[in-house]
C-alpha cells in the first residue's frame, strides 16, 4: 500500500467508499477484519450481509431475520488488505472490480440488471 | 472571460431555481396572515441555505465527498441509517408535493384532470433528464424560473408602504403559535435539505475541484441571496393584496392572483409559467436527492454523468422514487397539505444532515487547508443552534395550529 503513517481506523477507514483500480465505486467498508496480537488489519469486509453487525443488538436480530445470514462470496465479501493500493478520499484497490468479485450489484450481467429496460 | 460568463450562467440558474412549492405555499400564506411581519424569517432562512450550501459545496469540491458520504463517515452506519431513512421520507414527500404542484399549475393553464397531469409531469421529467446533460437540466429549469421576477415587478407596481415593509425585516416574536408556526415554515421552506443534497452531488457531477471554490461561494451567496429576493417579493405581494381582505390563499391559483392584478393576463401567465419551471426543477432535484442519498450511503456507483448502464441501481432507484412520488400525489391528499408536511418534517430531520457536514467542513484532515475559517465556524454553529430550536418546535407547532389551519 502506498504511503505510510497512522490513520484513525474508525474515523477514516471504516465506512469509507471503496473504488477499484479504474475508479469505479464498488461499495463501502462495512466492517474490518483484525487478526493477531497486537491486532493488525488483515481484510476489509463489504456487503449487505454485514449490516446487522453494525446495528444495535435488537435491531440486529431483526435485520438478520429479514436479510438472511452472511453468505461469504454473496452478500459478504472479503478484500484482503494487500489488495488496497492507496487510502485517499476513497479506498483505492489494486485490481479491477471483477477480479475481486466486487461491484456485482451494478454489474450489467447480473440477472435483475439485465432486465432493466435500457439494457 | 468565458469562465466568468459560465459562472454567471450558473448563478442565474441558481436564482431561478431557488423557489419551490414549499416557498410558494408558506411565503404566500405568511404574507396573507401576517403581512410583512415574517420577512425577517425569510431572510434568516435564505442566509441559512447560503451558509449550508457553501459548506457542502466546499466539502464536495475539496474532498470529493457528497452529503451522504459525509454522513456515513461521520455518523457511522447506525445513526447514518436513521438520517437516511428520515431524509428519504422527507424527500419523497417533497417529490410528491412538487409533482402535485406541477399538476395544479397545468390544471390552471390547460383543461384536463389533475391525476393525468401528475403522471404526465413525471413522464416529461424523465424525458428531460434522459435527453439533457446534467448542467442543461439545471439551466433549463433555472432560466424558466426567472419568469417569477414578475413577482418582484408586482411588488413595485403595488407601491406598498415601504416603511412597513422595512419594519418586517426586524425580527419580532409573538406568543401566537400560528405566528411561530410560520416562522418555522418560512425558514424551513428556504432551507430544504434536498436542495443541499442535490447541490453537493451536483458539484461532483460537474467535476468540481478546489478551482471551483470561488464559483461555489458565488453560487451560494449571490445565487441564493438574489433568489431570496423572490421569496421576499412573494410575501410582500401576498401581504399587500390578501392581508387587508383577510383571505388565506389555500391553492396555487391564488398565489398568482397578485401578478394578474398588476399586469393582467401577461402577469398571470408569467407567474404560472415561472411556478411551473421552479416546481418542475424542484421535482427533479428532490427525486435525484433521494437517489443520491441512497446510493452514496450504500456505496453504489451513482451519478447522471455515469448513465444508466454504469449506475443501474442508482437510476432504477430514481425511477422508483418518482413512482412513489406519483402514488402519493395521486392518493387524493391535497398537494398543498403534502407540502406543509414535507416542509415541517424536513426541518425536524435537518439537524441529522446538517451537523455531519458542519463537522467535516471544519475538519482540517478532510479539508486540506479549506476548512471553516472563524467566520464560517461561528455562522455554521449559530445556524445549527437555530436549526435545533426550530426542529424541536416544529411538530408541536404543527399540532397546535392544525398545520396552519388555526
Amino acid at each position: 500500500m502506498k504511503g505510510s503513517g497512522e490513520i484513525y481506523v474508525v474515523h477514516r477507514l471504516l465506512d469509507e467508499q471503496i473504488c477499484d483500480s479504474e475508479g469505479k465505486r464498488v461499495g463501502r467498508v462495512d466492517d474490518i477484519e483484525l487478526r493477531g496480537d497486537p491486532p493488525r488489519i488483515t481484510a476489509l469486509l463489504v456487503g449487505e450481509g454485514l449490516y446487522p453487525r453494525r446495528l444495535p443488538r435488537h435491531l440486529a436480530r431483526l435485520a438478520r431475520r429479514i436479510g438472511g445470514p452472511e453468505l461469504w462470496g454473496g452478500n459478504a465479501l472479503r478484500i484482503p488488505w494487500e489488495e488496497v493500493d492507496e487510502l485517499a478520499a476513497t479506498v483505492k484497490l489494486r485490481k479491477k472490480a471483477e477480479d475481486l468479485g466486487l461491484g456485482m450489484g451494478d454489474d450489467p450481467k447480473r440477472w435483475i440488471v439485465r432486465r432493466l429496460p435500457w439494457n | 472571460m468565458k469562465a466568468i460568463f459560465k459562472i454567471a450562467l450558473g448563478i442565474i440558474a441558481a436564482i431561478g431555481g431557488f423557489l419551490d412549492i414549499g416557498d410558494l405555499v408558506f411565503d404566500t400564506q405568511a404574507g396573507a396572515l401576517f403581512r410583512y411581519d415574517l420577512l425577517w424569517a425569510v431572510v434568516l432562512g435564505t442566509i441559512g441555505i447560503a451558509v449550508y450550501a457553501e459548506m457542502t459545496g466546499r466539502v464536495a469540491a475539496v474532498s470529493g465527498r457528497p452529503v451522504f458520504d459525509v454522513i456515513r463517515m461521520r455518523l457511522g452506519f447506525g445513526m447514518g441509517l436513521v438520517a437516511l431513512v428520515a431524509s428519504t421520507i422527507v424527500n419523497l414527500l417533497t417529490v410528491a408535493a412538487e409533482l402535485g404542484g406541477i399538476a395544479i399549475v397545468l390544471e390552471l393553464l390547460f383543461d384536463a384532470p389533475y391525476s393525468m397531469f401528475v403522471f404526465a409531469a413525471a413522464v416529461a421529467l424523465v424525458a428531460i433528464v434522459a435527453l439533457l446533460p446534467f448542467g442543461g437540466i439545471e439551466r433549463f429549469f433555472g432560466y424558466g424560473g426567472l419568469a417569477l421576477f414578475v413577482v418582484v415587478a408586482t411588488a413595485f407596481h403595488q407601491e406598498p408602504n415601504w416603511g412597513d415593509v422595512a419594519a418586517g425585516f426586524v425580527p419580532s416574536l409573538s406568543s401566537s403559535s400560528l405566528y411561530l408556526y410560520f416562522v418555522v415554515g418560512v425558514f424551513a421552506a428556504a432551507l430544504m435539505p434536498y436542495e443541499v443534497h442535490f447541490y453537493s452531488s451536483g458539484a461532483i457531477e460537474e467535476g468540481w475541484t478546489e478551482e471551483n471554490l470561488k464559483e461555489n461561494r458565488l453560487n451560494a451567496i449571490v445565487g441564493y441571496g438574489i433568489g431570496g429576493i423572490l421569496s421576499v417579493a412573494l410575501v410582500v405581494v401576498s401581504g399587500y393584496l390578501f392581508h387587508p381582505l383577510g383571505v388565506e390563499p389555500n391553492d396555487l391559483g391564488t398565489v398568482a392572483l397578485p401578478m394578474q392584478g398588476a399586469f393582467g393576463e401577461t402577469g398571470l401567465l408569467l407567474a404560472l409559467g415561472g411556478m411551473l419551471f421552479c416546481v418542475g426543477g424542484a421535482a427533479i432535484d428532490s427525486s435525484f436527492a433521494a437517489s443520491y442519498n441512497l446510493a452514496q450511503f450504500l456505496g453504489w456507483e451513482w451519478g447522471r454523468y455515469q448513465g444508466p448502464r454504469k449506475a443501474p441501481r442508482f437510476t432504477a432507484s430514481w425511477l422508483v422514487f418518482l413512482l412513489l412520488g406519483i402514488a402519493i400525489a395521486e392518493s387524493g391528499i391535497n398537494p398543498v397539505e403534502i407540502t406543509e408536511y414535507s416542509v415541517v418534517f424536513s426541518v425536524v430531520a435537518l439537524p441529522l444532515t446538517y451537523l455531519p457536514v458542519l463537522l467535516i467542513a471544519g475538519d482540517r484532515s478532510f479539508m486540506s487547508g479549506h476548512a471553516n475559517g472563524p467566520f464560517a465556524t461561528v455562522l455554521g454553529w449559530l445556524y445549527f443552534a437555530i436549526i435545533i430550536v426550530l426542529a424541536v418546535a416544529a411538530i408541536p407547532l404543527l399540532l397546535a395550529t392544525n398545520a396552519g389551519g388555526g
